[in-house]
């Protein structure tokens, strides 16, 4: 029975991440056209019509999510992936252009496992923490390591390619990805040093007073360190420069199209989600509804309750990304260097010693 | 368990050939960094939990896409076989089972002793280790942080481009 | 419950595919990366040894021996590159510019 639990586990968390990559996907293509003064993609599924009574209630339902554009973002850009002809460049190791998608891939949403998504509560007399893995040392040092993983597909993507713009979109994209992997270790330090422990599980369970960035002034600043070395990790503008799309054609995915695209639009977006739900849990308190309100633990139906408070805020930091994104013009390399390396690193530093002190003085 | 232990041990043993014998040094850095996922798999199965994040931080995810990096901007050609290599693999391979013969008696030896023990293990968690290293070993744990300074130091002196010199 | 010896007998053939590579291949930095392969047999054997002993001694050691790796890998990268610049190649037998 308990690893039926444990399947499950796996399957919420699983299937969490690929819901939020695609709601992250329909949010982009309709929020940014909203930003951009246009209406964005309302035309597939806006026109089905039916003569049956009984059915035209779930037609009213499909005209509407085609109006909004969830029809064309999920489905048709999905199929239009899949029969897609598969190009692998002249020259390139075929096994190599397979196998840069499923890193990029794998290492997101292995992260997922060890984000607890709800609260702990008893059924039929099992105790279930909607948790899917959780160990000794676990929780956030495993998203930083990750984090470091997730490199390999960007590296082996732009390789693959056999050409300079690919190779120069991955290197570039390698070195911004590791260098705020640093301010993002530096934070995660500092997380680590305020609430004793690596557990995400208990961290959440610390926040039923005062949240995580309420804490103290550290950890405000330890949060907006994180959030930008997040940002700067899922290679979303302002630090867009691997795939800046109008400089070097789409940097290292130029030689990919098809489901192999999709697969790296996939990590990125559920990347997105990974950041933002690692913000929520670790700053912005989980599942508890407000600082100094706490759900009544045990049942079912606050475990239920506490995953939906949880899912709004997740979303909200998700739109904020996007917004971001469509908002804000791109940083020049070397900006997005100095901001990591002379920035960043040494406010996190600075941050971390302080904190130090706080905790003793305290 | 032993299972697990079985398939690990595979993967790093056939891993480590592959870093030998691949002609790509692309493929043979991809071998290289698969080594070291086993590698942190086998201390997650010896209890050093945090050692085994530490290894895929540290050696997987910053060595391996150090030398990767390397690799691909130096735009390294597969190396042609050549005749002599063959008879100096022969003779690196005899060498080292010659060590290995003349290592595991010494380890027969000295093995009974240790694991006749049976002691109870301490899981190396962040907290225990932690413990260690500013209690017992602070002092080298501060000249190990001023040795990857230095190293830091160096590492940027020698590969900088100096003036008058391509880079 | 492995026995010890499991783990010793495999990091000892580790090390040995490292020596083996690193004797063989002309690359170098292939022959960095087997450095790093013979780096990591020790750590093995380092943390098999501490669970054995029960103590967490010798997995501190193996964390310094990866701290060391570390630092050893970004400097001699580093050379290869230095090297590189004037040379334009990466094997090891293009270095005999001092050979008598």
């Amino acid at each position: 029975m308990n690893f039926i639990i444990l399947v499950l586990e796996v399957l919420l968390a699983f299937g969490l991440a690929l819901g939020l990559a695609s709601f992250c996907t329909w949010v982009e293509r309709k929020g940014s056209a909203l930003i951009q003064n246009r209406i964005g993609a309302n035309r597939a599924g806006a026109f089905a019509e039916t003569n049956v009574l009984l059915l035209k209630p779930f037609y009213f339902g499909w005209r509407l999510l085609g109006r909004l554009g969830v029809i064309n973002t999920l489905l048709c850009d999905g199929l239009k992936a899949l029969f897609k002809e598969d190009f692998v460049p002249q020259g390139a190791s075929s096994f190599l252009h397979a196998l840069a998608p499923f890193l990029a891939v794998v290492p997101v949403f292995m992260a997922f496992a060890v984000l607890p998504l709800a609260p702990e509560f008893n059924l039929f007399g099992y105790h279930i923490r909607p948790q899917a893995a959780s160990f000794y040392d676990g929780g956030v040092l495993f998203l930083l390591a990750m984090g470091a993983l997730s490199v390999y597909g960007v590296l082996l993507a732009g390789w693959v390619g056999n050409n300079k713009f690919s190779l120069l979109g991955a290197l570039r994209a390698a070195a911004q990805m590791f260098s705020y992997e640093l301010p993002m270790g530096v934070a995660l330090g500092t997380v680590i040093l305020v609430y004793g422990t690596t557990d995400l599980y208990q961290m959440v369970e610390s926040q039923s007073g005062l949240w995580g960035i309420m804490k103290s002034p550290m950890m405000f600043v330890a949060g907006l360190i994180f959030f930008v070395s997040g940002m700067a990790q899922t290679k979303r503008v302002p630090f867009d420069l691997p795939e800046s799309e109008a400089e070097i054609v789409a940097g290292y995915l130029t030689e990919y199209s098809g489901m192999k695209f999709l697969l790296f639009w996939l990590a990125e977006f559920a990347e997105i989600a990974l950041v933002s739900l690692v913000m929520v849990l670790v700053f912005f308190g989980g599942w508890h509804p407000f600082p100094f309100v706490s759900l009544p633990s045990g049942s079912w139906q606050a475990a239920l309750a506490g995953h939906f408070i949880l899912l709004s805020k997740v979303v909200f930091f998700c739109v904020l990304q996007i917004t971001i994104r469509w908002t804000l013009p791109r940083f020049r390399y070397d900006q997005l260097m100095n901001l990591s390396w002379k920035g960043l690193l040494e406010v996190g530093f600075v941050n971390l010693i302080s904190a130090a002190a706080w905790k003793l003085a305290a | 368990m032993t299972a697990l232990f079985w398939l690990l041990a595979f993967i790093v043993l056939s891993s480590g050939v592959a870093v030998v014998s691949l002609r790509s040094p692309l493929n043979s850095a991809l071998a290289l960094a698969l080594n070291l996922l086993a590698v942190a798999g086998l201390f997650a199965m010896l209890q050093a939990h945090f050692l085994a994040l530490a290894q895929v931080i540290v050696y997987a995810g910053a060595i391996v896409v150090l030398v990767l990096i390397a690799l691909l901007l130096l735009s390294s050609k597969i190396e042609q076989h050549k005749r002599r290599e063959d008879y100096l693999a022969v003779a690196a391979i005899v060498l080292g089972s010659l060590f290995l013969v003349v290592l595991f008696p010494l380890l027969q030896g000295a093995l009974p002793q240790i694991s006749a023990n049976n002691v109870q293990v301490t899981a190396g968690t962040v907290a225990e280790i932690g413990r260690l290293l500013f209690t017992d070993y602070v002092f080298l744990f501060q000249l190990a942080g001023l040795l990857i300074l230095t190293a830091l130091c160096g590492a940027v002196m020698l590969a900088r481009s100096r003036p008058g010199q391509g880079g | 419950m492995i026995p010890l010896g499991h783990y010793l007998i495999l990091s000892g053939l580790m090390f040995v595919v490292g020596v083996v590579g690193v004797i063989v291949r002309r690359n170098s930095i292939v022959v960095l990366m087997c450095i790093e392969l013979m780096l990591n047999a020790a750590d093995l054997a380092l943390v098999a040894l501490s669970q054995a002993a029960g103590n967490l001694h010798g997995q501190v050691a193996a964390f310094f021996v990866i701290i060391v790796a570390a630092a050893g890998a970004a400097v001699g990268l580093a050379i290869i590159i230095a090297f590189f610049r004037t040379v334009r190649s990466v094997e090891t037998s293009d270095a005999g510019e001092l050979k008598g």
